[in-house]
């Protein structure tokens, strides 16, 4: 066996009011992929900030080749051969591949920053994990999968002995994963110990060597990583989940929502389809496919050139998001933290913020009025939190994501339009937001749900409407759609232009 | 009085809530203790009046700062309602409430410029608003020549006091702190000034107005900015064109040191008001100990950053 | 030719608004020209900043006496940036100015100007304030520090010789407030009763003059005179002072602006220095005339300051 490189004893930290790690033991052998296993807020993200330097500990020990060290910044980490990748990309859109590659550390001759050579060792790093960019073009013109390779070359490119990946297939589609997958081996094999961390369960036994089990802050088990997914599940949760995909399905009615048409040039083409009353309907694809697109122009966030939308057979009018929400519409976006929650706010104000209008009268809002209502549907949806008063910056994803969706409960919304809303989600949340929404549909509402998760789409949709290149491929009823058919649609059309 | 009840019982918490209270009440201490004549019912008042211009213009920053924008323009559109207020008073002899009305609406509308500025011609705030500082004091030496304008006696009284006693200028200031209260707290317009600061995408996807409610931001500013201007000349018994230069500054200073910031989001008016006390009675200190002019810069420099400072540190250790 | 509609707004914007200057430059600051014995002599006036009254007066006096000797004069306003006023200097040499009159917005930055202009052969007069690290054919200023000593007479004068007196100093850093306050302080030393308790900067301003003087009554209330370094901050003083003004507490004041010589006809006010700007402004011009026909010229013209008091402050009004 194999001399581990890094081993931790004992770890504790508390933030007021809060025990975030309650005694962590944990260890890494190199050539290996150890992964870490928690629901959010179950103590990961504090842990490998202790191991990137930072937080510090309260308490406890880290050993780096059996002897004792304190990582006190993240140069500290750096220097000791520890790079990790979170899921906010430390990266700066606005400069060149290249230029990221190389951040804080550009190569230099004569006091100037020697760009033949930047680009030339940018090109190498990016050849070892295979991603087909140009050193020269700007960051932001390469999409996300892309994105997280460069930070992967980046992490490559110090020297990194112990490399830590927080999540980072929750952004990938399933080809892209499994390119990662093929990178991740290489660095194994180079004998890099390896940190990963997953909400996806059904990678651990594809990727991994070893799993440990984060609960409440302490780790609870050490398991092999063919642990059935089943055992992991309880492991993380403290006591079994029957069923990963508890879709109900309800009679459904009249159409509530129709699309006719939709257009925007080079953006969507054509798209027609219908959402009845007590449906859910899953709308697949690859990343860029053009789904977010879509929804946001039937809510009225981006205009389209033609076509149109109803709502309860209405038309409603392009480019008006209050024209939207007054028929009955609601959005949760796919980026919760930019575009769905007031971070620096707190859950009462986060969960008012459509229904103030309402509550509006001669100018005045209604506080009380909207402070007990908030009270209600936090309630309703479990939220876990010290009050109303917390900030949302501070909970965990899962919770946020149920103040977006809380919002729109309160709005009464019709239709919900969810835009990837287990993404980076722990199973146990992913589970209540299943029954969030089969009890939406239960009470004649209807869902439309985006999602590049496969089997969450397969397992919550009644009907599946598949998107490849800004147009509609193709619609599978529920007993059509499986994995091959949905994937055969997403990239089919791909393969036959290409 | 009644601050004094208020912060026996609840003192602990405002303390607590609000970093630049403990800036303000260090610097009250301090002053105590250095100047005798300091700590006087009348330097009191004084402070209150010296501070009122500051504070009326601190307050209506405090609407766009918490939008995450800013507002360059409020000194000079401070100046040019001023001296349209003395011009439409002496020179078109218009009586004293209708030229006051007058002055507000040459206010609100360079505010309303300048949301219209940033929202339809999407120009950053900061260089709308500097250019309507230009325009605003231009206009104002435009109509007035470039000389003060005396005021007619009716309308100086805004300068005056209530009985020999209680100086209008404070009052006003405390009436348009409590109106500032009253629209961030309880009113659509200042809830959706909070969400748009905080996050400008997400208000709009859930349905807040963004143009219009930057409009009303930048309107009130405006307003506010033409109230001070006001008050300013009713305290000089004369409209100045080249008035409350550099007093944006000032403003935008208050309500940092008040615990907004200024990426947006936070902001209140009680802590604007402190700040602006904090500056008012920081001049007024350094004048009783006769602290010599090069010196006073330096002192009023430093005392900023630890404000700030101080603030910034309270925050980090609670959370 | 297709414009994009924003564009087209603003080019619109900008002809109009290049329009309406236009209107404005062609109706104030040009002025003469047509008739007299001048001939096609051309001026140049470029004056620090049109923010104050002061230099605005200034201006009146050089234009009305381009007018009375038939030259053509042009003004710019340096809107009190350096770097815009070389450049309007400059401006002035290539448009084949016979003479070019500088009001520096600051007395050393402006040398770079100066010293183009002199490699054109076009004479420089220099007016209200000197210009140093380049030679200038004529400096045309009131003496600061004989006003401020003048001020010193008059004020121990209305004290009778013995009292407390503060004093509300200028922009820290600024020659006009250094240099009067010198002269205050060698002439007050005449007047051994006379105490100074207090000196403040209020900027030159009246709002600050009078927070300022407010203070300082709040830590000195036996205060009975008051020097402020120019009339603004002379009438905040006074708005402070209230009824006390000019009775209990003397204030002398400098500038003899028009709101300052109403105050000495009020009696709030005891005394200002007064400068003559339009009587300054009237000698540069007659100095630049002379020069730019060849004519030789002092090199530095005092333009006397006066004290207006209530006895003699009718003459100043109908002067200005």
């Amino acid at each position: 066996m194999t001399e581990e490189i890094l081993r931790v004893r004992g770890l504790r930290k508390r933030f007021p009011g809060v025990v975030a790690l309650d005694g962590v033991d944990f260890d890494l052998r190199p050539g290996e992929v150890h992964v870490l296993l928690g629901e959010n807020g179950a103590g990961k993200s504090t842990l490998i900030k202790m191991l990137s330097g930072a937080y510090h500990p309260d308490e406890g020990t880290i050993f780096m080749d059996g002897r004792e060290t304190a990582i006190r910044t993240a140069e500290d980490a750096q220097r000791h051969g520890i790079a990790t990748i979170y899921q906010e990309f430390n990266l700066v859109p606005q400069l060149t591949v290249a230029e990221n590659l190389m951040l804080g550390r550009p190569p230099r001759r004569f006091g100037f920053v020697d760009k033949k050579a930047m680009y030339r060792h940018a090109q190498e790093l990016l050849d070892r994990v295979g991603v087909d960019a140009d050193p020269r073009a700007p960051l932001a013109s390469l999409g996300i999968a892309r994105m997280q390779m460069v930070e992967i070359a980046k992490a490559l490119g110090l020297d990194a002995r112990v490399l830590i990946m927080d999540e980072p297939t929750a952004v990938l589609t399933t080809s892209e994963v499994q390119r990662l997958f093929t990178i991740v081996r290489q660095l194994k094999e180079q004998g890099v110990a390896i940190v990963f961390i997953t909400h996806h369960l059904e990678e651990i036994a594809q990727i991994g060597d070893r799993v440990t089990v984060l609960r409440d802050g302490a780790s609870v088990a050490e398991v092999p990583a063919d642990t059935p997914e089943e055992e992991l599940v309880r492991l993380m949760v403290g006591r079994s989940i029957d069923q990963q995909y508890p879709r109900e399905r309800s009679t459904q009615g009249a159409p509530l929502l129709e699309v006719r048409g939709l257009t925007r040039k080079g953006v969507f083409e054509d798209v027609s389809f219908e959402v009845r009353a007590g449906e859910v309907v899953g709308l697949a694809g690859l990343v860029g496919a053009g789904r977010t697109e879509v929804v946001r122009a039937i809510f009225g966030a981006d205009p389209y050139d033609s076509g149109e939308v109803l709502v309860d057979g209405l038309p409603l009018p392009r480019g008006k998001v209050t024209a939207a929400l007054e028929a009955g519409l609601g959005l949760v976006p796919e980026d919760r933290k930019g575009q769905g929650l007031v971070l620096g706010a707190n859950i009462r104000e986060n969960l008012g913020l459509v229904t103030m209008r309402r509550a509006t009268h001669g100018g005045f809002v209604d506080r009380a009025g909207q402070a007990k209502a908030a009270a209600e549907v936090a309630e309703q949806l479990g939220v876990r939190m010290s009050g109303l008063g917390q900030e949302v910056r501070t909970l965990s994803g899962g919770n946020q994501q149920k103040i977006v969706i809380g919002k729109w409960l309160l709005a009464e919304a019709n239709v919900l339009i969810l835009d990837e809303p287990t993404r980076g989600i722990d199973v146990g949340a992913k589970v209540e937001i299943y029954q969030l929404i089969n009890s939406l549909t239960a009470a004649g509402r209807a869902v439309l749900m985006i999602s590049s998760d496969l089997p969450e789409v397969l397992g919550m949709s009644d009907r599946v409407l598949v998107m490849a290149r800004g147009r509609l491929a193709g619609e599978l009823s529920a007993a059509e759609a499986t994995q091959d058919s949905v994937m055969a649609l997403a990239v089919g059309e791909l393969e036959e232009t290409a | 009085m009644t601050t004094g009840t208020l912060r026996l019982r609840k003192g602990s918490s405002i303390l607590s809530e609000n970093g630049s209270l403990i800036g303000l009440v260090v610097l009250l201490v301090a002053l105590t203790l250095l100047s005798g004549d300091f700590l006087t019912v009348t330097n009191l008042l004084n402070v209150g009046v010296q501070a009122a211009v500051t504070a009326i213009l601190a307050f209506g920053q405090t609407f766009v700062i918490i939008t995450s924008g800013i507002d360059l323009s409020v000194g000079a559109v401070a100046a040019l309602s001023a001296v349209v207020l003395a011009w439409t008073a002496t020179s078109h002899g218009m009586a004293w409430p209708l030229a006051t009305g007058f002055a507000l609406i040459v206010g609100i509308a360079c505010g309303l410029v300048n949301g219209a500025l940033i929202t339809y011609g999407k120009l950053p705030p900061f260089i709308a608003t500097l250019a309507m500082q230009g325009i605003a004091r231009g206009l104002g030496l435009v109509i007035s020549q470039g000389s003060p304008i005396a005021l007619p006696d009716s309308v100086s009284h805004v300068g005056d006091t209530i009985g020999g006693y209680l100086p209008v200028p404070a009052i006003v200031m405390l009436l348009m702190g409590v109106i500032t209260a009253v629209v961030l707290n309880r009113t659509y317009a200042g809830r959706a000034m909070y969400a748009i600061g905080g996050n400008e995408e997400a208000a709009r996807l859930s349905g807040i107005k963004v143009t219009r409610q930057k409009l009303i931001t930048y309107a009130l500013a405006g307003g506010f900015a033409a109230v001070a201007g006001i008050v300013l000349a009713g305290r000089l018994a004369s409209a100045q064109p080249q008035a409350a230069l550099g007093y944006e500054l000032d403003a935008i200073a208050a309500v940092v040191i008040g615990g907004a910031s200024l990426s947006g989001g936070k902001g209140k008016a009680l802590g604007t008001f402190v700040g602006a006390l904090i500056l008012a009675v920081l001049r007024n200190g350094l004048n009783l100990l006769s602290v010599s002019a090069f010196w006073q810069q330096v002192v009023i420099g430093i005392v900023i950053a630890l404000a700030v400072l101080l603030d910034t540190l309270r925050r980090r250790q609670a959370s | 030719m297709q414009f994009t509609k924003p564009a087209a707004i603003a080019a619109a914007g900008a002809i109009l608004a290049l329009g309406l200057t236009a209107c404005n430059n062609g109706s104030s600051s040009s002025a003469g020209g047509s008739g007299g014995g001048g001939g096609d002599i051309k001026i140049g006036l470029s004056v620090s900043t049109l923010n104050n009254p002061y230099f605005v007066q200034l201006r009146q006096g050089a234009e009305a006496e381009a007018k009375k000797e038939g030259v053509k004069i042009t003004t710019t306003d340096a809107q009190n940036d350096a770097s815009q006023q070389v450049n309007q200097v400059q401006n002035f040499a290539s448009q084949s100015m016979k003479a070019i009159i500088i009001n520096p917005v600051d007395s050393s930055a402006a040398a770079p100007a100066v010293k183009a202009a002199d490699r054109s052969k076009i004479p420089v007069i220099a007016a209200d304030r000197g210009v140093t690290g380049a030679t200038v054919t004529q400096t045309v200023a009131s003496d600061n520090v004989a006003g401020g000593k003048l001020a010193a007479q008059e004020l121990g004068k209305a004290l009778g010789g013995k009292g407390k007196v503060a004093v509300l100093q200028g922009t820290a850093g600024t020659s006009a407030a250094r240099d009067r306050q010198q002269g205050f302080a060698e002439g007050i030393k005449a007047f051994p009763g006379i105490q100074v308790v207090a000196q403040q900067p209020a900027d030159f301003d009246r709002t600050k003059g009078l927070d300022v003087m407010t203070n300082m009554l709040q830590a000195h209330s036996d205060i009975t005179g008051v020097f402020a370094a120019n009339d603004e901050m002379a009438l905040g003083a006074i708005k402070a002072l209230g009824a006390k003004a000019g009775k209990q507490v003397k204030v002398v004041g400098f500038d003899g602006s028009p709101d300052g010589l109403k105050a000495v006809q009020a009696g709030t006010l005891s005394a200002d220095v007064a400068q003559q700007p339009v009587l300054l402004g009237q000698l540069a011009v007659q100095s630049a005339v002379k020069a730019a026909k060849g004519g030789k010229i002092e090199a530095t013209v005092a333009v006397p300051v006066k004290v207006a008091t209530k006895d003699n402050v009718a003459q100043f009004t109908n002067g200005a």
